[in-house]
Protein backbone atom coordinates (compact mmCIF):
# COMPACT_ATOMS: atom_id res chain seq x y z
CA UNK A 1 0.00 0.00 0.00
CA UNK A 2 2.96 2.32 0.91
CA UNK A 3 4.11 1.73 -2.94
CA UNK A 4 0.51 3.11 -4.20
CA UNK A 5 0.47 5.85 -1.77
CA UNK A 6 3.74 6.59 -3.19
CA UNK A 7 3.03 6.61 -6.78
CA UNK A 8 -0.03 8.45 -6.32
CA UNK A 9 1.92 11.30 -4.80
CA UNK A 10 4.78 11.48 -7.34
CA UNK A 11 2.37 10.84 -10.28
CA UNK A 12 0.65 14.31 -8.84
CA UNK A 13 3.64 16.36 -8.05
CA UNK A 14 5.21 15.31 -11.71
CA UNK A 15 1.93 16.45 -13.39
CA UNK A 16 1.60 19.67 -11.79
CA UNK A 17 5.34 20.53 -12.41
CA UNK A 18 5.01 19.42 -16.13
CA UNK A 19 2.22 21.78 -16.18
CA UNK A 20 4.17 24.54 -14.80
CA UNK A 21 6.93 23.66 -16.31
CA UNK A 22 5.12 24.02 -19.60
CA UNK A 23 3.59 27.20 -19.57
CA UNK A 24 6.71 28.52 -18.10
CA UNK A 25 8.10 27.01 -21.35
CA UNK A 26 5.50 27.94 -23.91
CA UNK A 27 6.44 31.96 -22.62
CA UNK A 28 10.14 31.13 -22.91
CA UNK A 29 9.54 30.20 -26.99
CA UNK A 30 7.46 33.29 -27.37
CA UNK A 31 3.92 30.98 -27.89
CA UNK A 32 1.74 34.07 -26.15
CA UNK A 33 3.33 36.76 -28.85
CA UNK A 34 2.43 37.59 -32.41
CA UNK A 35 -1.16 35.86 -31.68
CA UNK A 36 -2.61 37.26 -34.43
CA UNK A 37 -0.81 35.34 -36.83
CA UNK A 38 -1.08 32.32 -34.53
CA UNK A 39 -4.74 32.62 -35.26
CA UNK A 40 -4.12 32.88 -39.03
CA UNK A 41 -1.87 29.72 -39.13
CA UNK A 42 -4.90 27.25 -39.85
CA UNK A 43 -5.37 29.33 -43.27
CA UNK A 44 -2.41 29.38 -46.41
CA UNK A 45 -2.57 30.50 -49.48
CA UNK A 46 -4.29 27.84 -51.01
CA UNK A 47 -6.90 28.15 -48.17
CA UNK A 48 -7.22 31.87 -47.44
CA UNK A 49 -9.04 33.82 -44.73
CA UNK A 50 -12.83 34.54 -46.60
CA UNK A 51 -12.71 30.75 -48.38
CA UNK A 52 -15.33 28.50 -47.02
CA UNK A 53 -14.32 24.86 -47.27
CA UNK A 54 -17.83 23.23 -46.69
CA UNK A 55 -20.69 22.74 -47.80
CA UNK A 56 -23.69 19.52 -48.38
CA UNK A 57 -22.47 16.90 -51.18
CA UNK A 58 -24.17 17.70 -54.35
CA UNK A 59 -25.08 21.05 -53.80
CA UNK A 60 -22.25 23.33 -54.72
CA UNK A 61 -19.91 21.93 -56.66
CA UNK A 62 -20.34 19.85 -59.91
CA UNK A 63 -20.78 16.05 -60.57
CA UNK A 64 -17.79 14.36 -60.96
CA UNK A 65 -17.07 11.71 -64.05
CA UNK A 66 -16.99 8.91 -61.64
CA UNK A 67 -20.48 6.72 -61.35
CA UNK A 68 -21.74 4.76 -59.12
CA UNK A 69 -19.48 1.77 -57.70
CA UNK B 1 2.76 32.96 -42.42
CA UNK B 2 3.89 31.05 -39.26
CA UNK B 3 4.88 28.36 -41.31
CA UNK B 4 8.64 27.31 -42.43
CA UNK B 5 7.08 26.29 -45.67
CA UNK B 6 5.88 27.66 -49.31
CA UNK B 7 2.98 27.32 -51.10
CA UNK B 8 3.43 23.74 -52.88
CA UNK B 9 4.94 22.23 -49.91
CA UNK B 10 2.10 23.56 -47.76
CA UNK B 11 -0.42 21.44 -50.06
CA UNK B 12 1.97 18.73 -49.95
CA UNK B 13 1.94 18.80 -47.01
CA UNK B 14 -1.32 18.75 -46.05
CA UNK B 15 -2.40 16.15 -48.63
CA UNK B 16 0.32 13.83 -47.11
CA UNK B 17 -1.01 14.12 -43.50
CA UNK B 18 -4.01 13.06 -44.47
CA UNK B 19 -3.42 10.62 -46.25
CA UNK B 20 -0.93 8.68 -44.15
CA UNK B 21 -3.70 9.42 -41.41
CA UNK B 22 -6.62 7.58 -43.36
CA UNK B 23 -6.63 3.99 -42.41
CA UNK B 24 -5.77 4.42 -38.47
CA UNK B 25 -8.12 7.54 -38.18
CA UNK B 26 -11.23 5.72 -40.62
CA UNK B 27 -10.52 2.88 -38.05
CA UNK B 28 -10.69 4.27 -34.90
CA UNK B 29 -13.54 6.96 -35.93
CA UNK B 30 -15.70 3.70 -37.22
CA UNK B 31 -15.50 1.64 -34.44
CA UNK B 32 -16.08 5.01 -32.19
CA UNK B 33 -19.26 4.80 -34.08
CA UNK B 34 -20.15 0.91 -33.66
CA UNK B 35 -19.67 1.81 -29.89
CA UNK B 36 -22.06 4.95 -29.81
CA UNK B 37 -24.40 2.44 -32.23
CA UNK B 38 -24.13 0.04 -29.06
CA UNK B 39 -24.20 2.99 -26.43
CA UNK B 40 -27.70 4.39 -27.78
CA UNK B 41 -29.25 1.04 -27.64
CA UNK B 42 -27.89 0.19 -24.45
CA UNK B 43 -29.41 3.32 -23.14
CA UNK B 44 -32.62 2.86 -24.68
CA UNK B 45 -32.94 -0.01 -23.27
CA UNK B 46 -32.03 1.43 -19.90
CA UNK B 47 -34.76 4.03 -20.52
CA UNK B 48 -37.62 1.65 -21.14
CA UNK B 49 -36.84 -0.19 -17.94
CA UNK B 50 -37.94 2.67 -16.11
CA UNK B 51 -41.31 3.19 -17.41
CA UNK B 52 -41.83 -0.16 -18.14
CA UNK B 53 -40.18 -2.49 -15.48
CA UNK B 54 -40.97 -5.69 -16.89
CA UNK B 55 -39.35 -5.16 -20.11
CA UNK B 56 -36.95 -7.64 -20.82
CA UNK B 57 -36.96 -8.01 -17.43
CA UNK B 58 -36.14 -11.94 -17.21
CA UNK B 59 -33.18 -11.53 -19.29
CA UNK B 60 -30.32 -11.11 -16.23
CA UNK B 61 -27.98 -9.77 -18.95
CA UNK B 62 -29.93 -6.93 -19.41
CA UNK B 63 -31.40 -6.12 -15.99
CA UNK B 64 -30.72 -2.68 -15.38
CA UNK B 65 -28.02 -2.66 -13.18
CA UNK B 66 -26.37 -3.88 -15.94
CA UNK B 67 -27.34 -2.35 -19.23
CA UNK B 68 -26.82 1.06 -17.19
CA UNK B 69 -23.21 1.09 -16.93
CA UNK B 70 -23.14 -1.12 -20.69
CA UNK B 71 -24.57 2.29 -21.54
CA UNK B 72 -22.33 5.04 -20.18
CA UNK B 73 -19.23 3.08 -20.07
CA UNK B 74 -19.77 2.45 -24.56
CA UNK B 75 -20.30 6.02 -24.51
CA UNK B 76 -17.61 7.64 -22.82
CA UNK B 77 -14.60 5.36 -23.57
CA UNK B 78 -15.57 3.52 -26.85
CA UNK B 79 -17.37 6.32 -28.29
CA UNK B 80 -15.22 9.19 -26.44
CA UNK B 81 -12.07 7.45 -26.27
CA UNK B 82 -12.25 6.33 -30.12
CA UNK B 83 -13.51 9.65 -31.76
CA UNK B 84 -11.58 12.16 -29.42
CA UNK B 85 -8.00 9.91 -30.09
CA UNK B 86 -9.06 10.06 -33.94
CA UNK B 87 -9.71 13.75 -34.01
CA UNK B 88 -6.46 14.05 -32.05
CA UNK B 89 -4.35 12.20 -34.60
CA UNK B 90 -5.87 13.90 -37.88
CA UNK B 91 -5.86 17.51 -36.30
CA UNK B 92 -2.32 16.86 -34.87
CA UNK B 93 -0.66 15.30 -38.19
CA UNK B 94 -2.29 18.59 -40.38
CA UNK B 95 -1.59 21.39 -37.75
CA UNK B 96 2.02 20.31 -37.19
CA UNK B 97 1.91 19.56 -41.31
CA UNK B 98 3.64 16.02 -40.79
CA UNK B 99 2.88 12.85 -41.49
CA UNK B 100 1.10 10.19 -39.16
CA UNK B 101 3.82 8.32 -37.46
CA UNK B 102 3.62 4.82 -35.84
CA UNK B 103 0.78 4.00 -37.96
CA UNK B 104 1.12 -0.17 -37.15
CA UNK B 105 1.55 0.72 -33.69
CA UNK B 106 -1.73 2.88 -33.49
CA UNK B 107 -3.67 0.45 -35.25
CA UNK B 108 -2.36 -2.29 -33.15
CA UNK B 109 -3.16 -0.11 -30.15
CA UNK B 110 -6.94 0.33 -31.70
CA UNK B 111 -7.32 -3.15 -31.65
CA UNK B 112 -6.10 -3.49 -28.14
CA UNK B 113 -8.22 -0.35 -27.36
CA UNK B 114 -11.26 -2.28 -28.87
CA UNK B 115 -11.37 -6.08 -27.48
CA UNK B 116 -10.35 -4.03 -23.89
CA UNK B 117 -14.00 -2.33 -24.44
CA UNK B 118 -15.18 -5.86 -25.86
CA UNK B 119 -14.51 -7.32 -22.36
CA UNK B 120 -15.19 -5.02 -20.45
CA UNK B 121 -18.41 -4.78 -21.80
CA UNK B 122 -18.98 -8.19 -21.45
CA UNK B 123 -17.37 -8.48 -18.33
CA UNK B 124 -20.59 -5.65 -16.71
CA UNK B 125 -23.36 -7.32 -18.76
CA UNK B 126 -22.04 -11.19 -17.06
CA UNK B 127 -22.25 -9.46 -13.81
CA UNK B 128 -18.55 -8.76 -12.74
CA UNK B 129 -18.98 -4.88 -12.98
CA UNK B 130 -16.22 -3.77 -10.09
CA UNK B 131 -19.61 -1.42 -8.90
CA UNK B 132 -17.70 1.96 -9.04
CA UNK B 133 -19.94 3.98 -11.35
CA UNK B 134 -17.46 4.79 -14.28
CA UNK B 135 -14.67 2.54 -13.72
CA UNK B 136 -17.45 -0.56 -13.42
CA UNK B 137 -15.30 -2.59 -15.96
CA UNK B 138 -12.54 -5.28 -14.66
CA UNK B 139 -9.55 -3.71 -13.98
CA UNK B 140 -7.44 -5.90 -16.58
CA UNK B 141 -9.95 -4.87 -18.96
CA UNK B 142 -9.18 -1.26 -17.91
CA UNK B 143 -5.45 -1.67 -18.39
CA UNK B 144 -6.25 -2.72 -22.13
CA UNK B 145 -7.66 1.03 -22.54
CA UNK B 146 -4.65 2.82 -20.96
CA UNK B 147 -1.77 0.67 -22.72
CA UNK B 148 -2.90 2.58 -26.18
CA UNK B 149 -2.49 5.74 -24.90
CA UNK B 150 0.96 4.91 -24.10
CA UNK B 151 0.93 4.76 -28.30
CA UNK B 152 -1.12 7.52 -28.52
CA UNK B 153 0.80 10.12 -26.52
CA UNK B 154 4.55 9.17 -28.07
CA UNK B 155 2.64 9.66 -31.16
CA UNK B 156 1.49 13.20 -30.58
CA UNK B 157 4.72 14.46 -28.94
CA UNK B 158 6.51 12.91 -31.78
CA UNK B 159 4.61 14.89 -34.74
CA UNK B 160 4.96 17.97 -32.16
CA UNK B 161 8.61 17.63 -32.16
CA UNK B 162 8.55 17.54 -35.66
CA UNK B 163 6.37 20.38 -36.93
CA UNK B 164 7.03 22.19 -39.74
CA UNK B 165 4.63 25.27 -38.22
CA UNK B 166 6.52 27.57 -35.68
CA UNK B 167 3.40 28.15 -33.69
CA UNK B 168 1.26 25.99 -31.94
CA UNK B 169 -2.36 26.87 -32.03
CA UNK B 170 -5.04 26.51 -29.61
CA UNK B 171 -6.44 23.00 -30.64
CA UNK B 172 -2.53 21.91 -29.91
CA UNK B 173 -2.49 22.94 -26.48
CA UNK B 174 -6.19 20.74 -25.90
CA UNK B 175 -5.16 17.99 -28.05
CA UNK B 176 -1.49 17.29 -26.56
CA UNK B 177 -3.14 17.98 -23.06
CA UNK B 178 -5.84 15.68 -23.29
CA UNK B 179 -3.24 12.68 -23.95
CA UNK B 180 -1.53 13.45 -20.83
CA UNK B 181 -4.71 14.20 -18.79
CA UNK B 182 -6.43 10.56 -19.48
CA UNK B 183 -4.12 8.01 -18.37
CA UNK B 184 -3.06 10.18 -15.24
CA UNK B 185 -6.63 10.30 -14.18
CA UNK B 186 -7.36 6.41 -15.07
CA UNK B 187 -4.40 5.17 -12.83
CA UNK B 188 -4.85 7.21 -10.41
CA UNK B 189 -8.41 6.53 -9.70
CA UNK B 190 -7.40 2.97 -10.43
CA UNK B 191 -4.92 2.76 -8.04
CA UNK B 192 -7.36 4.76 -5.21
CA UNK B 193 -10.50 2.86 -5.89
CA UNK B 194 -9.50 -0.82 -7.07
CA UNK B 195 -6.15 -1.34 -5.68
CA UNK B 196 -7.55 -0.01 -2.06
CA UNK B 197 -4.93 2.56 -1.65
CA UNK B 198 -7.89 4.22 0.19
CA UNK B 199 -11.40 3.57 1.74
CA UNK B 200 -14.73 4.51 3.24
CA UNK B 201 -15.92 8.35 2.02
CA UNK B 202 -11.98 8.98 0.48
CA UNK B 203 -12.95 6.39 -2.57
CA UNK B 204 -15.97 8.26 -3.12
CA UNK B 205 -13.71 11.42 -3.50
CA UNK B 206 -11.58 9.49 -5.84
CA UNK B 207 -14.40 8.19 -7.58
CA UNK B 208 -16.56 11.61 -8.56
CA UNK B 209 -12.94 13.19 -8.84
CA UNK B 210 -12.09 10.67 -11.91
CA UNK B 211 -16.27 10.51 -12.86
CA UNK B 212 -16.13 14.68 -13.28
CA UNK B 213 -12.98 14.97 -14.97
CA UNK B 214 -13.07 12.17 -17.19
CA UNK B 215 -15.75 14.07 -18.74
CA UNK B 216 -14.08 17.55 -18.41
CA UNK B 217 -10.47 16.48 -18.83
CA UNK B 218 -10.68 14.53 -21.47
CA UNK B 219 -13.94 14.68 -23.62
CA UNK B 220 -13.99 18.01 -23.25
CA UNK B 221 -10.72 19.37 -24.64
CA UNK B 222 -11.07 17.33 -27.30
CA UNK B 223 -14.32 18.41 -28.25
CA UNK B 224 -13.26 22.58 -27.56
CA UNK B 225 -10.31 21.21 -30.29
CA UNK B 226 -12.23 20.48 -32.63
CA UNK B 227 -14.42 23.37 -32.09
CA UNK B 228 -11.47 25.74 -32.39
CA UNK B 229 -10.16 24.50 -35.66
CA UNK B 230 -13.62 23.78 -37.78
CA UNK B 231 -15.23 26.97 -37.08
CA UNK B 232 -12.79 29.39 -38.19
CA UNK B 233 -11.46 26.77 -41.00
CA UNK B 234 -15.27 26.52 -42.30
CA UNK B 235 -16.40 29.67 -42.45
CA UNK B 236 -12.99 31.26 -43.07
CA UNK B 237 -12.18 33.18 -40.68
CA UNK B 238 -9.89 33.62 -37.72
CA UNK B 239 -10.90 33.06 -34.40
CA UNK B 240 -12.82 36.45 -32.56
CA UNK B 241 -9.81 37.07 -30.21
CA UNK B 242 -7.11 34.76 -30.14
CA UNK B 243 -6.13 35.90 -26.50
CA UNK B 244 -9.14 34.48 -24.53
CA UNK B 245 -8.78 30.90 -26.35
CA UNK B 246 -5.57 30.70 -24.66
CA UNK B 247 -7.14 32.52 -21.61
CA UNK B 248 -9.60 29.68 -21.96
CA UNK B 249 -7.77 26.75 -21.89
CA UNK B 250 -5.15 27.89 -19.20
CA UNK B 251 -8.18 28.38 -16.57
CA UNK B 252 -9.74 24.86 -17.91
CA UNK B 253 -6.14 23.15 -17.04
CA UNK B 254 -6.53 24.90 -13.68
CA UNK B 255 -9.48 24.77 -12.39
CA UNK B 256 -11.75 21.82 -13.87
CA UNK B 257 -9.86 19.54 -11.67
CA UNK B 258 -11.08 20.96 -8.40
CA UNK B 259 -14.90 20.60 -9.63
CA UNK B 260 -15.55 16.94 -8.88
CA UNK B 261 -16.62 17.04 -5.12
CA UNK B 262 -20.11 18.71 -6.10
CA UNK B 263 -21.11 15.07 -7.06
CA UNK B 264 -20.87 14.46 -3.25
CA UNK B 265 -23.14 17.72 -1.72
CA UNK B 266 -24.82 16.29 1.03
CA UNK B 267 -22.69 13.24 1.94
CA UNK B 268 -20.50 12.64 4.59
CA UNK B 269 -17.46 14.65 4.08
CA UNK B 270 -15.83 17.26 5.58
CA UNK B 271 -17.35 20.63 4.23
CA UNK B 272 -14.39 21.90 2.56
CA UNK B 273 -14.07 19.22 0.34
CA UNK B 274 -17.26 19.97 -0.97
CA UNK B 275 -16.49 23.59 -0.73
CA UNK B 276 -13.58 22.93 -3.22
CA UNK B 277 -15.56 21.85 -5.82
CA UNK B 278 -18.15 24.22 -5.31
CA UNK B 279 -15.09 26.96 -5.64
CA UNK B 280 -13.74 25.22 -8.99
CA UNK B 281 -17.13 25.10 -10.53
CA UNK B 282 -17.15 28.47 -9.73
CA UNK B 283 -14.23 29.79 -11.43
CA UNK B 284 -15.07 26.97 -14.39
CA UNK B 285 -17.16 30.78 -15.30
CA UNK B 286 -14.14 32.11 -16.87
CA UNK B 287 -13.02 29.53 -19.50
CA UNK B 288 -17.09 28.55 -20.36
CA UNK B 289 -17.34 32.47 -21.16
CA UNK B 290 -14.23 32.91 -23.06
CA UNK B 291 -15.02 30.05 -24.98
CA UNK B 292 -18.49 30.68 -25.49
CA UNK B 293 -17.90 34.50 -26.15
CA UNK B 294 -15.13 33.07 -28.96
CA UNK B 295 -16.73 30.73 -30.58
CA UNK B 296 -20.12 32.92 -31.54
CA UNK B 297 -18.44 36.55 -31.90
CA UNK B 298 -16.04 34.33 -34.80
CA UNK B 299 -19.82 33.06 -36.25
CA UNK B 300 -21.06 36.73 -36.22
CA UNK B 301 -21.74 37.60 -39.45
CA UNK B 302 -21.78 33.94 -41.05
CA UNK B 303 -24.81 32.17 -39.48
CA UNK B 304 -26.13 31.78 -43.24
CA UNK B 305 -23.72 29.09 -43.94
CA UNK B 306 -25.56 26.86 -41.68
CA UNK B 307 -27.65 25.68 -44.24
CA UNK B 308 -25.28 25.01 -46.36
CA UNK B 309 -22.20 23.22 -44.20
CA UNK B 310 -22.78 19.73 -42.62
CA UNK B 311 -19.27 20.17 -40.30
CA UNK B 312 -20.67 23.96 -39.47
CA UNK B 313 -23.94 22.81 -38.28
CA UNK B 314 -22.89 20.38 -36.22
CA UNK B 315 -20.01 22.06 -34.77
CA UNK B 316 -22.31 25.25 -33.91
CA UNK B 317 -24.58 23.22 -32.34
CA UNK B 318 -22.20 21.67 -30.23
CA UNK B 319 -20.30 24.83 -29.39
CA UNK B 320 -23.67 26.70 -28.07
CA UNK B 321 -24.82 23.07 -26.16
CA UNK B 322 -21.04 23.59 -24.46
CA UNK B 323 -21.73 27.20 -23.46
CA UNK B 324 -25.37 25.99 -22.40
CA UNK B 325 -24.53 22.46 -20.53
CA UNK B 326 -21.42 24.22 -18.77
CA UNK B 327 -23.40 27.05 -17.10
CA UNK B 328 -25.69 24.42 -16.15
CA UNK B 329 -22.80 22.66 -14.70
CA UNK B 330 -21.02 25.17 -12.59
CA UNK B 331 -24.48 26.24 -11.09
CA UNK B 332 -25.61 22.74 -9.96
CA UNK B 333 -22.75 22.99 -7.76
CA UNK B 334 -24.45 25.76 -5.93
CA UNK B 335 -25.45 23.70 -2.62
CA UNK B 336 -28.86 25.95 -2.94
CA UNK B 337 -28.91 24.40 -6.67
CA UNK B 338 -28.48 20.75 -4.75
CA UNK B 339 -30.77 21.32 -2.38
CA UNK B 340 -33.68 20.93 -5.38
CA UNK B 341 -31.64 18.93 -8.35
CA UNK B 342 -29.59 16.34 -6.54
CA UNK B 343 -30.91 12.36 -6.96
CA UNK B 344 -33.14 13.66 -9.28
CA UNK B 345 -33.71 13.28 -13.43
CA UNK B 346 -32.00 16.61 -13.90
CA UNK B 347 -29.07 15.36 -13.30
CA UNK B 348 -29.45 13.27 -16.44
CA UNK B 349 -30.47 15.52 -18.37
CA UNK B 350 -27.38 17.85 -18.01
CA UNK B 351 -25.24 14.91 -18.79
CA UNK B 352 -26.74 14.00 -21.67
CA UNK B 353 -26.94 17.48 -22.86
CA UNK B 354 -22.94 17.39 -22.38
CA UNK B 355 -22.70 14.49 -24.04
CA UNK B 356 -24.76 13.91 -26.57
CA UNK B 357 -25.23 18.07 -27.44
CA UNK B 358 -22.18 19.00 -27.10
CA UNK B 359 -19.01 16.84 -27.32
CA UNK B 360 -20.76 14.10 -30.07
CA UNK B 361 -22.25 16.66 -32.16
CA UNK B 362 -18.54 18.12 -32.14
CA UNK B 363 -16.76 14.53 -33.08
CA UNK B 364 -19.44 14.31 -35.68
CA UNK B 365 -18.63 17.92 -37.16
CA UNK B 366 -14.98 16.35 -36.92
CA UNK B 367 -15.81 13.23 -39.15
CA UNK B 368 -18.01 15.14 -41.58
CA UNK B 369 -15.48 17.61 -42.40
CA UNK B 370 -12.14 15.25 -42.46
CA UNK B 371 -13.49 11.85 -43.84
CA UNK B 372 -13.68 13.16 -47.28
CA UNK B 373 -10.42 14.46 -47.42
CA UNK B 374 -8.88 11.03 -45.92
CA UNK B 375 -10.98 9.18 -48.23
CA UNK B 376 -11.05 11.46 -51.17
CA UNK B 377 -13.91 10.74 -51.45
CA UNK B 378 -17.56 12.99 -51.33
CA UNK B 379 -20.08 11.71 -48.39
CA UNK B 380 -22.66 9.66 -50.53
CA UNK B 381 -26.18 11.68 -48.98
CA UNK B 382 -27.01 14.48 -47.88
CA UNK B 383 -30.41 13.46 -47.04
CA UNK B 384 -28.51 11.18 -44.35
CA UNK B 385 -26.63 13.87 -43.21
CA UNK B 386 -29.87 16.16 -42.93
CA UNK B 387 -31.72 13.36 -41.27
CA UNK B 388 -28.66 12.60 -38.22
CA UNK B 389 -28.62 16.11 -37.87
CA UNK B 390 -31.57 16.92 -37.28
CA UNK B 391 -32.40 13.74 -34.83
CA UNK B 392 -29.20 14.80 -33.13
CA UNK B 393 -31.09 18.23 -32.37
CA UNK B 394 -34.48 17.00 -31.94
CA UNK B 395 -33.40 13.98 -29.65
CA UNK B 396 -31.17 16.04 -27.64
CA UNK B 397 -33.73 18.93 -26.87
CA UNK B 398 -36.51 16.80 -26.17
CA UNK B 399 -34.00 14.58 -23.81
CA UNK B 400 -32.78 17.93 -22.07
CA UNK B 401 -36.14 19.60 -22.15
CA UNK B 402 -38.13 16.08 -20.61
CA UNK B 403 -35.46 15.53 -18.15
CA UNK B 404 -34.40 19.15 -16.83
CA UNK B 405 -38.47 19.91 -16.37
CA UNK B 406 -39.17 16.54 -15.02
CA UNK B 407 -36.15 16.58 -12.17
CA UNK B 408 -36.70 19.74 -11.20
CA UNK B 409 -40.40 19.23 -10.05
CA UNK B 410 -39.62 16.30 -8.84
CA UNK B 411 -36.94 17.75 -6.47
CA UNK B 412 -39.02 20.55 -5.46
CA UNK B 413 -41.87 17.59 -4.84
CA UNK B 414 -39.41 15.63 -2.84
CA UNK B 415 -38.76 18.28 -0.64
CA UNK B 416 -42.53 18.89 0.53
CA UNK B 417 -42.98 15.93 3.08
CA UNK B 418 -46.51 16.04 2.74
CA UNK B 419 -46.00 14.47 -0.91
CA UNK B 420 -46.15 10.68 -0.98
CA UNK B 421 -43.22 9.11 -2.67
CA UNK B 422 -45.39 6.76 -4.97
CA UNK B 423 -46.94 10.03 -6.32
CA UNK B 424 -43.77 11.71 -7.55
CA UNK B 425 -42.83 8.44 -9.02
CA UNK B 426 -45.83 8.50 -11.28
CA UNK B 427 -45.65 11.85 -11.43
CA UNK B 428 -42.30 11.51 -13.82
CA UNK B 429 -43.40 8.63 -15.87
CA UNK B 430 -44.69 10.72 -18.89
CA UNK B 431 -41.17 12.38 -18.56
CA UNK B 432 -39.40 9.33 -18.59
CA UNK B 433 -41.50 7.76 -21.80
CA UNK B 434 -40.25 11.83 -23.53
CA UNK B 435 -37.24 10.12 -22.62
CA UNK B 436 -37.73 6.62 -24.34
CA UNK B 437 -38.76 8.50 -27.58
CA UNK B 438 -35.58 11.09 -26.79
CA UNK B 439 -33.54 7.68 -27.14
CA UNK B 440 -35.00 6.50 -30.22
CA UNK B 441 -34.68 9.29 -32.54
CA UNK B 442 -31.05 9.68 -31.69
CA UNK B 443 -30.62 6.34 -32.20
CA UNK B 444 -32.24 6.93 -35.59
CA UNK B 445 -29.82 9.56 -36.19
CA UNK B 446 -26.94 7.13 -35.50
CA UNK B 447 -27.74 4.59 -37.82
CA UNK B 448 -28.44 7.33 -40.57
CA UNK B 449 -24.59 8.10 -39.59
CA UNK B 450 -23.77 4.64 -39.51
CA UNK B 451 -24.75 3.95 -42.75
CA UNK B 452 -22.97 7.24 -44.34
CA UNK B 453 -19.69 6.26 -42.84
CA UNK B 454 -19.94 2.89 -44.01
CA UNK B 455 -20.76 3.67 -47.29
CA UNK B 456 -17.63 6.16 -47.72
CA UNK B 457 -15.65 3.33 -45.92
CA UNK B 458 -16.88 0.73 -49.29
CA UNK B 459 -16.68 3.73 -51.52
CA UNK B 460 -20.30 3.10 -51.97
CA UNK B 461 -22.09 4.99 -54.42
CA UNK B 462 -19.64 8.08 -55.71
CA UNK B 463 -21.63 10.54 -57.22
CA UNK B 464 -20.16 13.56 -56.54
CA UNK B 465 -16.12 14.23 -55.81
CA UNK B 466 -16.15 18.01 -55.71
CA UNK B 467 -18.56 19.13 -53.60
CA UNK B 468 -17.08 19.58 -50.15
CA UNK B 469 -14.90 22.37 -51.95
CA UNK B 470 -12.16 19.86 -52.12
CA UNK B 471 -9.61 23.47 -52.45
CA UNK B 472 -6.00 21.57 -51.60
CA UNK B 473 -7.12 18.82 -54.52
CA UNK B 474 -7.88 21.61 -56.93
CA UNK B 475 -5.10 23.74 -56.12
CA UNK B 476 -2.83 20.47 -56.73
CA UNK B 477 -4.66 20.07 -60.11
CA UNK B 478 -3.39 23.51 -60.72
CA UNK B 479 0.38 22.82 -60.34
CA UNK B 480 -0.22 19.80 -62.06
CA UNK B 481 -1.44 21.23 -64.93
CA UNK B 482 1.36 23.97 -64.48
CA UNK B 483 3.70 20.83 -64.53
CA UNK B 484 6.04 22.11 -61.91
CA UNK B 485 5.40 19.64 -59.12
CA UNK B 486 4.22 15.73 -59.15
CA UNK B 487 1.24 14.62 -57.13
CA UNK B 488 2.45 12.40 -53.98
CA UNK B 489 1.01 9.11 -53.78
Amino acid sequence: MFFVFMFIWAFAIFAGITMVWLLAWAIRKGEFQNLRDGARMIFDDTEPIGTVTDCFPGESGKPAKVGAK
Amino acid sequence: MTTNLNQADEIRARIEADSSSRIVVSFYWGTALIWLTIATLAGLISSAKLHSPGFLGDIEWLTFGRIRPVHWDAAIYGFGGLAASGTLLWLQARLCQVQLPFKHWLIAGGTIFNLGMLCGVVSVLAGYSTGVETLEFPVWAMTMLVIPYVIIVVANFTMYARKKTKHTYVSQWYLMAVTVWFPVLVLSAEACINFGAVDGVAQAIANWWYGHNVVGLFATPAGIAAAYYLIPKVIGKPIHSYHLSLLGFWTNAIFYNWAGTHHLTGGPLPAWTITIGVVGSMMMFIPVITIGINHHMTMVGSFHLLRTSPTLRFAVMGSMMYTVSSFQGSLEALRSHQEVTHFTHYTIGHVHLGMYGFFAPLMFAMMYYAMPRLMRQEWSSARLIRIHFWCTLIGTALYGAAMCFAGVKQGLMMNDPAIPFLKIVSFTIPFLWLRTLAGLILLAGTVAFLINFGRMLMRYKVTFADPTLFTTERNWDALLASGKEEKPA
